[in-house]
C-alpha cells in the first residue's frame, strides 16, 4: 500500500522537475527560451503601448485644468471646521489639572500652531482694512493679510504660554478650513455653546467668535504666495477661544451650532 | 382484511425512487462548493477584522460588520439560486417519470375489483389482457393466448407466449410467470401475485442499476478545474500581498481586510449564477429539440461526446416495417420507405403489378383500427402484426380504400400463417362479375412459396418456370435478403370454374383445393427502415469526429443492412467479411487493418477479451454489434471508456440502466423507453430519433465555446477590481474601489451580459471539428486566462484609474499628491488635509471624495465591460461577420450594464453603506476611449489569429 503511495508523489516531484526545466526540449516552466523571450517581448511592448496610452489620456486631462483653481469645489462648498489641540479620541478633551503630563501635548500643539502667525513672520504682510472683502483679483502677485495674536485675547499666547491649561481655563482653537473663492455673507462667525451639563464659563475670541471678510477670499496655493498659508492672513484661520473654569472632565465641546452658525448662505465664486 | 395487513407488511407495489440526496445535504453543498468556501472565509476573516477592532474601540466602524453579512448573503443567495436550479431541472424530468396511475383488475372474495396497481399485494388475483401493463410478479394461472412483451427485461424483442405449465427452473425463462412492468400483447391471462414492488425482478434490477457508480461530469470537472485556478490566483496574491503589507509595515489588521479584499476581487461571484443559467437556457432549447436534459452538467457533456452507441430499432429506424423492395417481372423495384411513403415511383403498369398488388391486397387479416378517418394512413393504427401491417398501408398508399376493396373480393376460406407452413393463404371471389372463377392466393417464406409453383407470371402472362427463371428468383431473394430485408414471396391460383363452382365448400382441414402448381407472381420485402433525418445526422457526426457505433439485438445481416443504409459504415468500407469474398480468400488472411468497419455478433463479444475489444474498437472506425444483449452493452461502453472516449449510450430496456448509468452521458428513449431507463439515463429524447442526439450536441458543443466567451468576460473585471488593492497596498493612494463596489460588478452590471453570451450564435461549423479532447481542451486554458488577466483585464484597470485620477483631479487632489498619501487621507482626526490648491478638507469631505471614485472606477469598469461583452461575442471572427445585432440579448445585457449604473449612481446608491455618489455626466465617459482601445485591439488579435493560423500568435491569442 505504501509503495503504491509512494509512486505517484515521486511521480508528481519528477513532473514537476520536468515542468520547471525538461533538459528534453529544453523547455523551462513550460516553454522553450525563444517561446520565453518572444512572450516577454510581447508584454514589454504591450504594456509600453498601455504606458503610453495611459500618459497621454492623463495629460490631455491634465490639459483641461487650471493650475489656479481646481474645476470643481463642490464637494466642499462648506468649509469645514479643524481643531486644535487635537483630541485623542472623538472631540473630548480629558485633562487633570494637577497632572500636567495630561495637557502638555496639548500646549504644545497650540504653540506649534500659533508659531506661524508670531509677529515676526507677519512683518511682510499687508494690514487689510477690517469688516470688507479683500478682493485682489487683478493683483499679481496676491497679498496676504496679517493676522494679529492680539485678538486672540487670553488665548494668543502672547501672556500666557501655558494657554490657561494649569488654571483650568483651557483654550481651544476652532479654525475654518480654506477654500478658494469662498465669500462667506453677512458677518460669518464660530457659535460655541455648551452641549450638555452644568452651565460653564465660555468665551470665544476674536469677540462672537467672528471671523473678519478682510480674510476671504482665498486666491489658491498657486497665486497666494504659499508661505503666508498658515499665518492667519485668513480669517479661516482665525481662532475662536473656549474658555472654561475649572478642571475639564468632560467633554465640552463646540458643538454643531457654530459650524452651521458658520456656514455662509451662499458662497461666492472667483 | 387481509390485503390490508399484508400491504402495510410490504409496503405498496411501487418501485422505490433511486436513493436521493437529502434536499438539505444538496443546499448545503451548493453552500460550500467551489467559490462559496473562498467567500465564507472572506465572511469570516471580516467577523474577525470588526471583532479585533471592537474589543480595541468600542465605537469601531461597521464597515466589516456589513461586509461579512454581505458576503454571507451573497454566498446563500448564490448557493439558493443553484438549489433552486438544479431543483427545477430535477423538477422536469420527475414529473416526467411520474407514472400515470395504473390500475389493475383484481379478484378478491369472489368479486372483480379495479384497484391502483400499488395496492396489489401479494396472492391477488390479477386479470390481464392485451394491452395491459402487468401490474406486479405473477404466475400465470390461466392463459388464452396470452404473449407478452419482455423486451425491456430480457431483450427477446419476439412476443412470448405465456401458460400456466413450469418450463425451466429459472423463473426468467420459465413460462409461467409475467413480469412487472412488462406489457401483455394480446390474449388474456389470470394470474397469482408472487412478487411486488421493489421485489419485482424488475425492482431488482433497478436496484442494481443504481449501485453502478456515475462518472463526474466533464464539465463538473472543467469549472472545478477553473475554480481551482482562480481559488490559486486569488490566495497566492492575497498571501503576497499580506506578506508585502506586513513588510510595510501596515497594522495586520489592515493587513486581512487589504486580505479580504484580493480575495474579494479575485473570486467571480457572479459566475456561477451565470453558468448555471446558461445551461438550463441551453437545456430548455434542447427540450424544444426533443432532448430532455434531466441533469444541467449533461448538457455539455453531451457537446464532448466522441462515441456514440446507438440502439437501432426506433432510434436509427422507423420502428415499423415497411416495403422496401419489389421484385416482379425479372426486376428489382425500389419502394419509398420514408416516412410518408407519398412517392412511390416504381412502374405500376405492369400487368404482374395488377395481380401482385391483387394478392397483397386480399392475402392479409391486417385491419386498421375503426375511428381513424382523419388519421394520415402512416399514422393509422393497425391491429395485426408487423408485416401484415406494412403490407396493408403499402396497398392502402398505392391503391387506396382497401378494405373496400377486399369486400368485393369476398374472402372464402383461409388459413393464417403459422411457423410450420410458413404460408399464408385465402381463396377470394373475384370483383369482375364475367369472371365466376374463385382465386387463391398466397404468400409466405420465398422458397416455400416458389415450392407450391409451377409458372411465373413476367408482364402479365403466365410462363412456365424454368431454371433460368428460378436463377433469377433466387439471385432477386439473395439480394433482397442481403439487404438485411424480410422477403416474402407472392403466387396466385385461379380456381378453374368447372371443378369450384360457385357453391363449391372450401374446406380448410382437409384442403379440398390445389397447394400446388401456383403461378408465382413476385416478391416484396420488407424492413423497418432508417428515419430519413439520420444519414444526414451520421454525416454531421462523421464531419463532427464523432464515432457511431450500432449496438443492434437484431441480426448482424439487417444490422449492417441499416448501418449502410444510414451510412454508420460508409459506401465505400468494408468489413473483413467483405475483404475475403471480394478477394476470395479465407477470413483469417485477411489483413484486419484493411478493414475499416466490423460487424461484431454477441456470440463474438462474448469470447473478446478486454484487450481483442480495445484492439477493435481502436482499429475499426465503424463497427456495428448485432445480436447483443442489454448486459453486453455495458461492456461496450466500458471498452470506449477506456479509449478515453466520452461515450453517449442510447437505451429503452430496463436492462439498459446499468449501461445508461455507465455511459457519460445515457440517453433514453421518451416514447420506447422503460421508466427505469429514464431514470438511469442523463437525457431523455423525446422523439426517439437519432438525429436529435446530433442537435443536442451541437447545443452542447455551442454552450461549451459560449461559457469559454463567458468566463473570459467575467475574468476580465476581476483584475480591474484587483489591481486598485495592489496599488493601494502598494503606492498608498486613497481606495480607488470600495469591496461593496465591487459586488455591484459581479453580481449586478455584469450578469445579465455574462448571460446573454450564452446566446451567442456559433462563430463557425461547429460540427466541423474533432470532440474536444478530455485532457487538453480545457474550459480555461492558459490562453484564456493570460488573455483575459494580464491584458483585457490590465487595460480595464488603466482606463479605470484614468477615471479615477481624473475625478480626483478636478476636485483639486493631483495625482502626484495622491502617492502615499494613505496615512493622512485615511486619519480620522485629521480635519485640515491639504489638497495640491492649497484648499483643506475634512475626513468626511474626503471619504465623500474617496466614494465619488469609487463610483468613477466602478463606472470606467462597466464601460469598459461593456466593450468586453462586444469583443467576447466572438474568439476568432471580427464581431462584424457574426453581426454586432444579430443576438439581441446581448443588447439587453448592456442596457441592464447602464441602467444598474445609472441606478446606483443616482441616489439609490447613497444608501450608507453601499457608498455611491452621483457622477457628473461628463465622467461617465472617462472610459470610452480605452473602451474603443480594447474593441480595436481584440479585433487587431482575431484579424492576427484569422491570418496566421498555426503562428506563434494564433498558439498564444487564441483561447
Amino acid at each position: 500500500m505504501t509503495k503504491d503511495e509512494k509512486k505517484p508523489l515521486e511521480q508528481t516531484l519528477g513532473e514537476w522537475k520536468r515542468f520547471i526545466y525538461n533538459p528534453g526540449s529544453g523547455e523551462i516552466l513550460g516553454r522553450t527560451a525563444e517561446s520565453w523571450g518572444l512572450i516577454l517581448l510581447f508584454y514589454l511592448a504591450f504594456y509600453g503601448f498601455l504606458a503610453a496610452l495611459f500618459t497621454f489620456t492623463m495629460w490631455v486631462m491634465l490639459q483641461t485644468l487650471s493650475d489656479e483653481t481646481p474645476k470643481y469645489r463642490d464637494q466642499i462648498s462648506s468649509p469645514g471646521l479643524t481643531i486644535v489641540p487635537k483630541p485623542p479620541g472623538a472631540l473630548e478633551f480629558s485633562l487633570n489639572i494637577s497632572k500636567p503630563a495630561t495637557y502638555e501635548n496639548y500646549i504644545d500643539a497650540i504653540k506649534e500652531f500659533l508659531r506661524e502667525y508670531e509677529g515676526k513672520k507677519q512683518e511682510h504682510l499687508l494690514q487689510c482694512r477690517n469688516g470688507t472683502f479683500f478682493e485682489q483679483d487683478n493683483i499679481f502677485p496676491k497679498k496676504t493679510c496679517k493676522f494679529s495674536l492680539e485678538t486672540l485675547g487670553p488665548c494668543s499666547g502672547l501672556n500666557d504660554v501655558n494657554f490657561g491649561y494649569p488654571d483650568g481655563n483651557p483654550c481651544i482653537f476652532v479654525k475654518m478650513n480654506r477654500i478658494i473663492g469662498l465669500r462667506p455673507q453677512g458677518e460669518p462667525r464660530i457659535v460655541c455653546a455648551v452641549k450638555e451639563g452644568t452651565e460653564v464659563n465660555l468665551a470665544t475670541f476674536p469677540k462672537d467668535g467672528r471671523l473678519d471678510l478682510m480674510y476671504f477670499p482665498y486666491y489658491g496655493k498657486k497665486l497666494h504666495n504659499s508661505q503666508c498659508l498658515k499665518s492667519g492672513s485668513f480669517l479661516q484661520e482665525s481662532a475662536t477661544t473656549i474658555k472654561e473654569p475649572g478642571e475639564l472632565s468632560t467633554a465640552r465641546s463646540c458643538s454643531p451650532g457654530p459650524v452651521s452658525e458658520l456656514q455662509p448662505r451662499s458662497v461666492n465664486r472667483m | 382484511m387481509r390485503a390490508a395487513e399484508i400491504l402495510a407488511r410490504d409496503g405498496p407495489n411501487v418501485l422505490s425512487p433511486p436513493k436521493e440526496t437529502p434536499e438539505i445535504i444538496k443546499f448545503l453543498k451548493q453552500m460550500i462548493g467551489g467559490f462559496s468556501s473562498l467567500l465564507w472565509a472572506g465572511a469570516v476573516l471580516c467577523f474577525i477584522a470588526y471583532l479585533i477592532e471592537f474589543s480595541k474601540d468600542k465605537s469601531a466602524s461597521l464597515d466589516n460588520l456589513y461586509l461579512g453579512g454581505v458576503l454571507i448573503v451573497v454566498v446563500i443567495l448564490t448557493g439558493m439560486f443553484a438549489y433552486y436550479q438544479e431543483a427545477k431541472s430535477t423538477n422536469i424530468i420527475a414529473s416526467f417519470t411520474k407514472m400515470i396511475p395504473r390500475n389493475a383488475l383484481v379478484i378478491r372474495n369472489g368479486e372483480k375489483y379495479e384497484i391502483p396497481a400499488e395496492h396489489l399485494v401479494l396472492g391477488d388475483i390479477v386479470e390481464i389482457k392485451g394491452g395491459d401493463q402487468i401490474p406486479a410478479d405473477i404466475r400465470i394461472l390461466t392463459s388464452q393466448g396470452c404473449k407478452v412483451d419482455n423486451s425491456s427485461l430480457t431483450g427477446e424483442s419476439e412476443p412470448q407466449f405465456r401458460s400456466c405449465e413450469v418450463t425451466h427452473e429459472n423463473p426468467l425463462e420459465s413460462k409461467n410467470i409475467g413480469f412487472y412492468s412488462t406489457t401483455c400483447l394480446e390474449g388474456t391471462a389470470t394470474g397469482m401475485v408472487i412478487n411486488t414492488g421493489d421485489r419485482t425482478v424488475i425492482g431488482r434490477i433497478a436496484s442494481l442499476a443504481s449501485s453502478v457508480g456515475h462518472e463526474k461530469t466533464p464539465i463538473a470537472i472543467e469549472i472545478e478545474h477553473f475554480v481551482h485556478i482562480v481559488a490559486g490566483v486569488a490566495v497566492s496574491i492575497g498571501i503576497v500581498f499580506f506578506i508585502i503589507a506586513i513588510c510595510m509595515k501596515y497594522r495586520v489588521l489592515d493587513a486581512v481586510i487589504f486580505l479580504i479584499g484580493i480575495i474579494l476581487a479575485n473570486v467571480p461571484e457572479g459566475l456561477v449564477a451565470a453558468v448555471t443559467v446558461s445551461l438550463s437556457l441551453t437545456a430548455k432549447r434542447m427540450a424544444k429539440k426533443n432532448c430532455l436534459v434531466k441533469n444541467l452538467e449533461a448538457v455539455e457533456t453531451l457537446g464532448s461526446t466522441s462515441i456514440i452507441c446507438s440502439d437501432k430499432t426506433g432510434t436509427l429506424t422507423q420502428n415499423r416495417m415497411t416495403v422496401a423492395h419489389l421484385w416482379f417481372d425479372n426486376e428489382i423495384y425500389q419502394a419509398d420507405t420514408s416516412e410518408n411513403q407519398k412517392d412511390q415511383i416504381f412502374d405500376q403498369s405492369s400487368a404482374t403489378w395488377t395481380s401482385l398488388s391483387k394478392i397483397v391486397m386480399l392475402c392479409n387479416r391486417a385491419e386498421f383500427k375503426s375511428g381513424q378517418e382523419s388519421v394520415p394512413i402512416m399514422k393509422k393504427i393497425v391491429m395485426g402484426d408487423a408485416s401484415e401491417a406494412a403490407l396493408l398501408k403499402f396497398s392502402e398508399v398505392v391503391m387506396g380504400d382497401v378494405i373496400e376493396r377486399r369486400k368485393k373480393n369476398r374472402k372464402v376460406v383461409e388459413i393464417p400463417f403459422n411457423s410450420v407452413n410458413k404460408f399464408q393463404l385465402s381463396i377470394h371471389e373475384t370483383d369482375d362479375p364475367n369472371d365466376k372463377r374463385f382465386l387463391l392466393v398466397m404468400k409466405g417464406a420465398p422458397e416455400r412459396i416458389l415450392e407450391k409453383c409451377s409458372t411465373i407470371m413476367i408482364n402479365g402472362q403466365e410462363q412456365p418456370l424454368d431454371e433460368s427463371s428460378v436463377k433469377a428468383f433466387q439471385d432477386a431473394y439473395m439480394e433482397l435478403g442481403g439487404l438485411g430485408e424480410r422477403v416474402l414471396g407472392f403466387c396466385h391460383l385461379y380456381l378453374p370454374e368447372d371443378e369450384f363452382p360457385d357453391n363449391y365448400s372450401f374446406d380448410v382441414e382437409s384442403m379440398n383445393f390445389p397447394t400446388s402448381d401456383l403461378c408465382f407472381v413476385g416478391l416484396i420485402s420488407l424492413i423497418d427502415p432508417p428515419r430519413s433525418t439520420v444519414p444526414d445526422a451520421v454525416i454531421k457526426c462523421r464531419s463532427a469526429g464523432i464515432k457511431v457505433i450500432m449496438v443492434t439485438g437484431d441480426h448482424p445481416i439487417t444490422a449492417k443492412a441499416i448501418a449502410r443504409s444510414v451510412g454508420i459504415i460508409s459506401a465505400n468500407s468494408e468489413t473483413v467479411e467483405d475483404i475475403a469474398k471480394r478477394l476470395k480468400i479465407p477470413v483469417e488472411k485477411v489483413n484486419k487493418r484493411e478493414a475499416k468497419a466490423a460487424v461484431v455478433s454477441g456470440m463474438e463479444l462474448k469470447e473478446m477479451s478486454p484487450e481483442q475489444l480495445d484492439e477493435l474498437l481502436a482499429n475499426h472506425t465503424e463497427i456495428v454489434f448485432a445480436r447483443t444483449s442489454p448486459q453486453q452493452k455495458l461492456v461496450i461502453v466500458e471498452g470506449c471508456q477506456r479509449q478515453n472516449a466520452i461515450v453517449a449510450v442510447t437505451g429503452d430496456g430496463v436492462n439498459d440502466s446499468p449501461a445508461l448509468k455507465k455511459a457519460d452521458i445515457g440517453i433514453a428513449m421518451g416514447c420506447a423507453g422503460s421508466d427505469a431507463a429514464k431514470i438511469a439515463a442523463d437525457m431523455v429524447l423525446l422523439d426517439d430519433n437519432f438525429s436529435s442526439i446530433v442537435t443536442g450536441i451541437e447545443e452542447g458543443r455551442l454552450i461549451f465555446d459560449n461559457l469559454k466567451k463567458i468566463i473570459a468576460f467575467t475574468l476580465t473585471k476581476n483584475i480591474a477590481e484587483l489591481i486598485p488593492f495592489l496599488i493601494f497596498i502598494i503606492a498608498g493612494v486613497p481606495l480607488p474601489i470600495g469591496t461593496i463596489a465591487i459586488l455591484f460588478i459581479d453580481l449586478g452590471t455584469d450578469i445579465i451580459p455574462s448571460i446573454a453570451l450564452a446566446y451567442e450564435k456559433a462563430e463557425s461549423d461547429i460540427m466541423n471539428r474533432k470532440p474536444r479532447h478530455k485532457k487538453k481542451d480545457r474550459l480555461v486554458n492558459h490562453q484564456l486566462a493570460l488573455y483575459s488577466y494580464l491584458q483585457i483585464g490590465i487595460l480595464q484597470s488603466v482606463g479605470g484609474f484614468f477615471a479615477y485620477f481624473t475625478v480626483y483631479t478636478v476636485q483639486g487632489f493631483k495625482p502626484d499628491l495622491l502617492l502615499y498619501l494613505r496615512p493622512l487621507w485615511e486619519n480620522d482626526s485629521l480635519n485640515d488635509l491639504e489638497d495640491s490648491y492649497g484648499q483643506e478638507w475634512t475626513k468626511y469631505q474626503r471619504q465623500y471624495l474617496e466614494w465619488t471614485g469609487y463610483t468613477a472606477y466602478f463606472v470606467a469598469v462597466m464601460v469598459q465591460q461593456i466593450a468586453d461583452v462586444i469583443i467576447r461575442k466572438t474568439r476568432i471572427n471580427s464581431v462584424f461577420q457574426q453581426g454586432l445585432f444579430r443576438n439581441k440579448y446581448i443588447w439587453v445585457g448592456i442596457a441592464s450594464q447602464i441602467i444598474i449604473a445609472v441606478i446606483l449612481s443616482s441616489g439609490f446608491g447613497s444608501i450608507p453603506v453601499l457608498n455611491f455618489t452621483t457622477l457628473r455626466i461628463q465622467y461617465w465617459f472617462v472610459a470610452v476611449p480605452y473602451a474603443i482601445v480594447i474593441w480595436l485591439y481584440d479585433e487587431f488579435r482575431k484579424l492576427l489569429v484569422r491570418h496566421y493560423p498555426g503562428s506563434w500568435w494564433d498558439k498564444t491569442m487564441y483561447y
